[in-house]
């Protein structure tokens, strides 16, 4: 069992207010766990956290084997991968052109952009701009992003909030198979009875802390 | 606090020789009275580089070290260096009024360029107004002020290339050599100013870490939040 | 080689975004060309002085608009853009020249158009010489400017007045530039040599660009 991510009293301060106290974690390979929290709890901290996109000011942490304090944190990076509450898409590019450019700064082969967009079923969708695509047509374009780039560590932030059944079922299976790699995978919801049912743990983040529910 | 008292109380007495000399030392056969000036006017300027030259250090070692009193350290620093790049703009205004019978002349390029140096900082400033996360506050001023460093220096080096090869009619009464009295008494008052630079570094200091004091203590973010009264919705 | 790519990747969808939203040529260019309106039509001036005035003119709108140019709405990354090119690994070096490559081009045109504009409207006797000046003049100027820009935009980056502040920010530190630009075509004038000027704009573009680059992972982490 390989040990994919570590907090150990992780506390995170915003704009001077502390948000996160005290946060201990540990995730290893294979494994699926679900935060909750009510809004403003510091789920969407905690994630940005865990994608070393928020430096902690506080305690230790390791997210593959490397420390989240670390200065350079670029290869670690390119192993994580996050689908947060905002499609991160360029909007004056069409979905294949946004996926496109995805692939082209990860370094990855662009031959495999029209079979992923196929499989996330948007292939005749895909000339429309970003702008004006609905939001399940880009969450799908994120979900298409993550299986081009195949991280270790999946993060979820309320991804599978707004979407439709089948849209619900392409994050299923990205779960799936991020598990299926030994990868392992982190959601966050407000939604209890949602984690409950995908996840093999799930805790509550309540006044900054963690506490281990199920 | 008693450490701070002291070093005011040593600025505030070197300050009154100072100006005793500034005011006993024979005035200027062309400038007059106006020759005084120059004993606000000098130390000004030479600690609003001070000043500026801290601001860059403070940002460089933020940048290494990350901690925060290196922050701390360049944003009181860029205060008082404004504050004193502004007095020394304006009494080199007065005097330029005064002797040259223009406050602004074009013909002098350290004129324009002090008054750029001054928007930078002031500019520098604005930015640290304008963002309340103390750790991105701290990160982008000191890129900010990494960045004026190496720029100011090459603002003063372009007008004065661009003066010197120029034509230019003005003529004015360049510095003819000053009595001794009267670089004594300048001299004497820029240790003075400097002093006075110490202290209110150590008084702008002590306010951070008070500020910074009063944010810790805060409940979490979070906490602030409470439950609705769904009750009384019908009511409001 | 990685570098390379990531910085003419980005450099290249920045190029596209502003084909289609056209924020440099359709917007900031023609606000630019008023402005040139502006200028004699305020000052109620004589024909022969607005030719004498016509490229000093264009030097301080090519500053004031370029800045607008470097600071682009259509360049300024969403958050959720800038984790997302962590993510994938993009060096913040790589980002920076990237930046830098595609607002130098953008500024270039936009300058070359608004100096034809100041020409039809001026008429400046132009020196022997002045074209090739000014191509070389302008794309340093560009370069400086935009190198200026893109550090002042990313540490500017989500603040509400982001255009106003980093504007502030740039005008002061971009004055090398405008003498080293205006005085080129100055030296021409009374023929003496621009090579002072060219290398003043020289020195001062590697100057921010070892400075964008070295600052670069800082920036990147400062503008999430």
């Amino acid at each position: 069992m390989d040990l994919v991510a570590s907090l150990d009293g992780v506390g995170v301060s915003l704009g001077g207010r502390p948000v996160l106290r005290g946060i201990t974690l540990t995730l290893t390979s294979g494994e699926v766990i679900g935060i909750s929290g009510a809004n403003g709890s510091g789920k969407t901290t905690l994630i940005r956290t865990l994608a070393t996109l928020q430096r902690p000011s506080d305690g230790n942490g390791a997210i593959l084997g490397v420390d989240i304090r670390a200065s350079d944190l670029v290869n670690v990076r390119k192993q994580i991968g996050l689908i947060g509450h905002t499609p991160a898409l360029v909007p004056e590019l069409s979905l294949r052109e946004n996926l496109t450019h995805v692939a082209r700064l990860a370094g990855l082969d662009e031959a495999r952009v029209g079979p992923v967009l196929d499989v996330v079923g948007l292939d005749e969708a895909s000339d429309r701009r970003a702008d004006v695509a609905s939001f399940g047509m880009k969450r799908r374009i994120e979900v298409a992003h993550l299986l081009l780039r195949k991280p270790q560590l999946l993060l979820l932030d309320e991804a599978a909030s707004g979407l439709d059944s089948s849209a619900t079922d392409l994050i299923d299976a990205l779960i799936a198979t991020t598990t299926d790699r030994g990868g392992a995978t982190i959601m966050v919801s407000h939604d209890r009875s949602y984690l409950d049912a995908k996840c093999q743990r799930t805790m509550v983040l309540a006044t900054g802390q963690l506490e281990v529910v199920n | 606090m008693s450490r701070i008292r002291v070093l005011f109380g040593l600025a505030a007495l070197l300050m009154a020789v100072g100006l005793w000399l500034a005011l006993n030392a024979p005035p200027d056969a062309l400038q007059g009275e106006y020759s005084r000036l120059i004993n606000i006017h000098v130390p000004s300027l030479w600690l609003a580089f001070l000043a500026f030259g801290v601001t860059a250090l403070g940002s460089m070692m933020w940048l290494i070290r990350k901690r925060p009193r290196w922050d701390r350290l360049a944003a009181a620093s860029v205060e008082v260096g404004v504050l004193f790049t502004g007095i020394g703009l304006v009494t080199g205004m007065i005097w330029g009024h005064a002797v040259w019978g223009i406050a602004w002349d074009w013909g002098d390029p350290r004129l324009a360029s002090t008054a750029v140096m001054f928007f930078v900082y002031l500019g520098y400033m604005a930015l640290r107004g304008a963002i309340d996360d103390p750790v991105t506050r701290a990160r982008r001023s000191a890129i900010l002020g990494v960045v004026a460093f190496v720029q100011v220096p090459l603002v003063y080096f372009s007008v004065n290339l661009f003066r010197t090869l120029h034509p230019t009619q003005s003529v004015r009464p360049d510095g003819s050599t000053m009595p001794d009295e009267m670089l004594i008494a300048m001299l004497v008052n820029v240790v003075a100013f400097t002093v006075l630079y110490i202290a209110l570094m150590a008084a702008r200091i002590d306010v951070a870490i008070a500020e910074e004091g009063a944010d810790s203590e805060q409940a979490l973010a979070g906490d602030a939040v409470k439950p609705p009264k769904i009750s009384e919705v019908e009511d409001v | 080689m990685t570098f390379w790519s990531q910085a003419l990747e980005i450099a290249r969808v920045d190029l596209s975004v502003e084909r289609r939203v056209g924020e440099t040529m359709r917007v900031v260019l023609p606000f630019a060309v008023v402005s040139l309106l502006v200028f004699p039509i305020a000052l109620g001036l004589q024909v022969s002085v607005v030719g004498e005035i016509g490229p000093a003119v264009f030097w301080a709108l090519g500053v004031l608009f370029g800045m607008q140019v470097a600071l682009r709405q259509s360049a300024a990354d969403s958050p959720e853009r800038r984790d997302l090119q962590a993510l994938v690994g993009v060096d913040p070096a790589a980002r920076f020249v990237g930046r830098t490559l595609s607002g130098a081009v953008l500024t270039f045109a936009f300058l070359m158009a608004l100096f034809i504009a100041m020409v039809v409207f001026y008429g400046p006797s132009l020196p022997p010489g002045s074209v090739p000046a000014l191509f070389l003049s302008s794309s340093l100027f560009a370069i400086g400017l935009t190198e200026l820009g893109t550090l002042a935009g990313e540490i500017t980056a989500g603040i509400r007045n982001r255009t106003a502040l980093a504007s502030l920010i740039v005008a002061p530190l971009a004055l090398p530039l405008v003498i080293g630009a205006s005085q080129t075509l100055e030296a021409l004038v009374r023929g003496e040599s621009i090579l002072p000027w060219v290398l003043l704009m020289i020195a001062n573009g590697l100057a921010l660009a070892v400075l964008g680059v070295a600052l670069a992972k800082p920036l990147e982490e400062a503008a999430r």
